[in-house]
């Protein structure tokens, strides 16, 4: 059986992190500056009390009062930010939903490149029969994650949600994919602490990593460099592969979205890809980089805005932590 | 590649008026220089010269003579 996304809906909470906010707050850098470089305006920030699977819920709630939910038989949740160790997202939202208890459920924890990855769980679960409805939920809140003094990492990062719904179809509308892991960089986008390996520290130093950045192991640390370093060399192979395996040339695409991580880094991968600039996607202006909610933010806006049509093939790339990568093509209907 | 062409090449890069830079400044006083700015001369590295800078080789950077060390010097003429 095929498989192909059937609609998408996101959820931004409603607290504003403004670049006049941020720049106030660190001088240094103008709002016009973060805007011009790294093409963000503002950001969304989850309340104190709100988590991942709230702005999860709240998504959700959007995309399937258009649906007939009890059609929905699998629930797949990727987040990095669960309100517990145990027991994960997937069935508490199953709960507040009110979906069947006859599915299957569970989270994986993934970053940038969760989507794509849930897609592909998705794709093998409607081929292999196991399901004909699956509810794909990224949601994220990095900034639970970041140091109130991280000017680098606040700037760059916003919280979000999005649902997507993939369904059986005759005609598929998820094309083969290109995957690839690399886990000698499991340290250059991490939250050391919190874990088993490295328990949480109250007392934990607090470190200038970059100029004018602070953050301890408590929090989450990204080595830009090598993150950039990594996206150079890993992207391009990935495109590569992912037209290879679907027997297409970029010609033959009609539109791309890169993972949204910023504007600078993602029109260098586009030059060097060597994709032209009317099919590539770069907004990221009132989000930010929400991590695996950047991709379907960008389907969404897109299909609204009309760029992308019914019918079109869209090569969708995530990449980030791990290092993790992978990279699709969809046709949208 | 020239040093001359080199220093405009981070000069564009840092989007700093033509002339600013020489062999002996230290990047690191540099008010452009700053995280963003070194994702930028990671890229035009990548483009004139097809190498990759370390985040490491950006800890020990001081002046345009030890970028183009860590760049190699076979590179330039």
């Amino acid at each position: 059986m095929e498989s192909s996304i059937k609609d998408i809906e996101y959820y931004l909470p409603e607290n504003i992190l403004s670049n006049d906010k941020l720049s106030r707050e660190f001088p240094e850098w103008s709002a016009e500056k973060i805007e011009q470089k790294l093409g963000i305006r503002e950001r969304r920030i989850a309340g104190e009390n709100e988590t991942a699977l709230d702005l999860g819920q709240k998504a959700c709630e959007k995309l399937i009062r258009k649906y007939p939910k009890e059609q929905i038989d699998f629930l797949l949740f990727c987040t990095e930010s669960p309100d517990y160790f145990i027991p994960p997202n997937a069935p508490l939202l199953q709960d507040r939903l009110c979906l069947r208890t006859d599915i299957g459920a569970f989270d994986f924890n993934l970053a940038c490149s969760g989507y794509v990855y849930g897609l592909s769980i998705a794709k093998g679960l409607i081929a292999a029969d196991i399901s004909k409805s699956v509810l794909l939920v990224t949601a994220e809140t990095y900034s639970k994650h970041i140091h109130p003094k991280d000017k680098s990492n606040k700037t760059m990062f916003g919280d979000a949600a999005a649902a997507t719904l993939i369904c059986d179809t005759e005609k598929s509308g998820i094309g083969n994919f290109a995957l690839g892991t690399d886990g000698t960089g499991y340290d250059k986008l991490i939250v050391h602490n919190g874990g088993f390996r490295n328990p949480y520290d109250p007392n934990a130093e607090l470190i200038e990593y970059i100029e004018g950045s602070y953050r301890t192991n408590n929090n989450l640390y990204m080595n830009g460099p090598e993150i950039f370093n990594f996206t150079i060399k890993a992207v391009p192979i990935v495109v590569e592969q992912c037209l290879e395996r679907n027997n297409v040339t970029i010609d033959e695409i009609d539109y791309v979205i890169f993972h949204q991580a910023n504007k600078y880094m993602i029109e260098y991968l586009r030059k060097k890809t060597k994709i032209p600039q009317e099919k590539f996607h770069i907004d990221m202006l009132m989000t930010g980089n929400t991590v695996s909610c950047t991709i379907p933010i960008a389907l969404r806006n897109s299909i609204d805005n009309k760029v992308i049509k019914s019918g079109d093939r869209v090569l969708i790339v995530g990449f980030g932590v791990g290092y993790s990568w992978g990279a699709t093509i969809i046709t949208i209907n | 590649m020239k040093t001359n062409e080199f220093l405009s090449l981070l000069e564009e890069t840092l989007e700093m008026t033509e002339g600013s830079l020489s062999i002996s400044t230290n990047l690191k006083n540099l008010e452009e220089y700053d995280s963003l700015a070194v994702l930028s001369i990671i890229a035009m590295i990548d483009e004139n010269f097809g190498k990759s800078l370390s985040a490491q080789d950006f800890t020990n950077v001081t002046d345009v003579a030890s970028l183009i060390e860590k760049i190699g010097k076979e590179h330039f003429e």
